[in-house]
């Protein structure tokens, strides 16, 4: 035990020293920064773009409103087709039923309970479009009635800020959570890939270090193979956590100081993301499977290599395939059930990265997680006995590439 | 404690359907330094490669101190492999500590060691230095260091001094001397002659893979056979085939091995009365661990020897 910690501190410590996990490290959140500055600066330009679409949504879209403010003019919604419903029940009984894309609920206490939109789940590029439809048709009536002033209180605060908006939106009767339901588990696939990537690298130079400066046999007598490993496999995934701090604390940073400030795309708020335990349970079972199962893969491959060079050129293929099933993205929305997917759910190297992309789309069934997570953990426990194996015998053939027939022999 | 450190017995392996080593016994005692000597292939390393179980013979048993070899006894073993290196691009001080802590020591004793240790062989200025950035001398310096900071009670040591240069093959000597007067035992495999002559206790010679030879070194050179007489000469050597045969002639040295019913005196008598040769040195000795080496593998080739 006390030897495993020793593994891990030292390869831990050496690797914070390079100035090369540094580099990697902050990629990622540079990169972040970029994109948000862009998109800020791009912010009123999208603004205009769903202020365009929200103007035309009545003609292109069958609405309809129950307002408890008394503060949208009737006679206007009728002018613009929009259907009044005479209770909450039967606006929500309409989208369920198809009848309506949308319904718009303004309760009495707009100001402080917020609209309340129910709507067809359309996708990212409408999300947005609803809210600025249903927050536009409040305050254009407000602004018309600014003569009831002293009658309604409320009519300062709305002119003043734009009350909050939350969305629910159905499809095929069914409620989903659109896109604020993806973010909480398609943050666990965009953490494995991100990591994937910074940690490859690493995971590939783990064992063949040792073999091209040739220490591998004094370690061996020194240490069991299987201590090693796993110090070196424990070490990895610690600097994995290192490298995602670095990326989750300026978004923790943000979302603290800055979170009125920010929207996400398609007009999300970040209060309203729903963290249901069963998904974000999956995400965390298959982030550090899928992470666990690859370093020990990658780690014992590389060990039949001589050098990292040569194993880079080999391992790349198997490394690429945890990315494979991003393409099959539209078959995950639009039909999950299809032989590909079911393929890439339970075929090792590509069932963490699939799993998590359809825990993220709202598609990956108890029964099908609890399978691909099965095959996750026994091809990870696999993994990880290979590679003790490979290192154990594969670490004093120096300069030479072993089969793994040989392996085995 | 076993008065035996290391005791070998019928051990064999094979790679495939290639036999290494075959049915080969043998001991280390306590204390002495024991010579593993052998051409290049005649299964060395592979010899003690099995005994620290990096290798699974095929059969028989090795033990080290009664037991076999495991990771947790690494506090008594400093190895020095043939096939040796450190992480290059450690800091030289870390990567001391390291293996020393690896092989028992506390972090700080192991610091304090490793401190001391770069002192004595003028090396404390490279604490903080990585390894890369040393010569190829002093990085030797490390490797000898890591091998013994942690004062180990069997030291095995594979073709020490190949690559050392004179500077770290004297030090390697004295550290040798040292751990065994501190009652360590230190296994050496080599193929260099001169350094088993002056440091071995007790040798064995493997050849394809068998003990060709096994014993104290007197015993080895007395079971190998016939002295010789060497001669440095000014002059013609000539030619007796009565009195001897000339076994290894260069200008001005030669060897000779005379017959059995001939005496030195008679050759001696003969050498001295002629007039063409200049005789400064006549000298009968017991062949040198040299001799014998070269005259066991002689039909395996000077690659391999």
């Amino acid at each position: 035990m006390s030897k495993l910690r020793d593994v891990i501190g030292f390869e831990v410590r050496r690797n914070l020293k390079k100035k090369s996990f540094w580099v990697t490290s902050f990629l990622p959140p540079i990169i972040v920064i970029v994109i948000i500055t862009i998109s800020v600066a791009s912010g009123n330009n999208a603004n205009k773009t769903n202020q365009q679409q929200a103007s035309t949504f009545t003609q292109t879209h069958k609405l309809a409103v129950l307002d408890e403010t008394g503060l949208i003019n009737k006679q206007e919604l009728t002018k613009q087709h929009i259907i009044i419903e005479p209770t909450e029940k039967t606006g929500i009984a309409a989208v369920k039923s198809d009848k309506i894309s949308a319904f718009f609920y303004y309760p009495k206490n707009v100001v402080n309970a917020g609209i309340e939109i129910y709507a067809q789940d359309q996708g990212i590029s409408f999300s947005s479009s609803y809210s600025t439809a249903a927050t536009q048709l409040l305050k254009q009536n407000v602004i018309t009635r600014v003569s009831l002033l002293a009658k309604n209180s409320q009519i300062v605060q709305l002119i003043q800020n734009d009350p909050t908006v939350t969305t629910t939106a159905y499809k095929n009767g069914k409620q989903t959570n659109g896109l604020a339901g993806i973010i909480a588990p398609g943050a666990f696939m965009l953490a494995f890939l991100v990591l994937l990537v910074l940690m490859a690298n690493i995971m590939i130079t783990a064992t063949t270090e040792e073999k091209e400066n040739r220490a591998a046999e004094i370690l061996l007598t020194a240490i069991k193979s299987r201590t090693l490993i796993l110090g070196k496999i424990l070490s990895i995934l610690s600097l994995g956590l290192v490298q995602l701090l670095v990326i989750i604390v300026p978004l923790l940073i943000a979302y603290v100081f800055f979170k009125s400030h920010i929207t996400l795309p398609g007009g999300v708020s970040l209060s309203h993301i729903p963290l249901d335990p069963k998904v974000i349970c999956f995400g965390v079972l298959f982030f550090v499977g899928g992470l666990l199962m690859f370093t020990g893969f990658l780690v014992g491959l590389s060990a039949l290599f001589p050098s990292a060079q040569e194993a880079g050129r080999y391992l790349g293929p198997a490394f690429i395939s945890a990315f494979i099933p991003i393409y099959t993205l539209s078959y995950i929305i639009s039909s999950p059930h299809t032989l590909i997917v079911n393929v890439f759910t339970y075929f090792p190297l590509t069932a963490p990265t699939m799993a998590l992309l359809q825990n993220a789309a709202g598609t990956l069934s108890t029964t099908q997680a609890l399978i691909s997570l099965a095959v996750v953990a026994v091809s990870a426990t696999i993994a990880m006995t290979f590679a003790m194996r490979a290192f154990r015998y594969g670490a004093m053939e120096y300069g030479r590439r072993i089969s793994i027939k040989e392996l085995f022999q | 404690m076993p008065n035996s450190v290391v005791s070998v017995e019928s051990f064999a392996i094979s790679f495939g359907h290639k036999q290494v080593v075959k049915d080969l016994s043998f001991n280390v005692n306590h204390g002495e330094v024991f010579g593993l000597l052998g051409a290049n292939g005649a299964g060395k390393t592979t010899t003690i490669r099995t005994l620290l179980a990096l290798l699974e013979p095929t059969s028989g048993k090795l033990l080290v101190n009664g037991q076999r070899y495991s990771p947790i006894l690494s506090n008594t073993l400093g190895y020095l492999p043939e096939e040796r290196g450190l992480y290059r691009n450690e800091v030289v001080l870390d990567t001391m500590i390291y293996f020393a802590v690896l092989h028992g020591l506390s972090k700080d004793e192991a610091r304090s060691r490793a401190l001391t240790y770069l002192k004595r062989v003028g090396l404390a200025d490279k604490a903080n230095e990585r390894l890369v950035k040393l010569s190829g001398g002093q990085q030797q310096k490390i490797q000898l260091g890591v091998t013994i900071l942690h004062e180990p009670s069997l030291m095995i040591l594979d073709e020490p001094t190949e690559a050392l240069d004179p500077v770290n093959r004297a030090l390697l000597m004295d550290i040798i001397n040292e751990q065994r007067s501190k009652g360590a035992t230190v296994m050496l495999v080599t193929h260099r002659m001169e350094e088993v002559e002056q440091l071995c206790d007790r040798i064995l010679l493997l050849k394809d893979g068998v003990a060709a030879e096994y014993g104290t070194i007197d015993e080895v050179k007395d079971s190998f056979g016939s002295q010789v007489i060497s001669l440095n000469f000014s002059g013609k050597l000539p030619a007796h085939n009565k009195l001897y045969k000339v076994t290894k002639q260069l200008p001005h040295y030669a060897e000779i091995e005379w017959h059995k019913d001939v005496s030195t005196d008679e050759v001696l008598r003969f050498l001295a009365a002629d007039k063409d040769l200049h005789l400064t040195t006549f000298e009968v000795r017991r062949p040198t661990l040299n001799d014998i080496f070269l005259d066991l593998y002689k039909d395996q080739g000077a690659d391999n020897v």
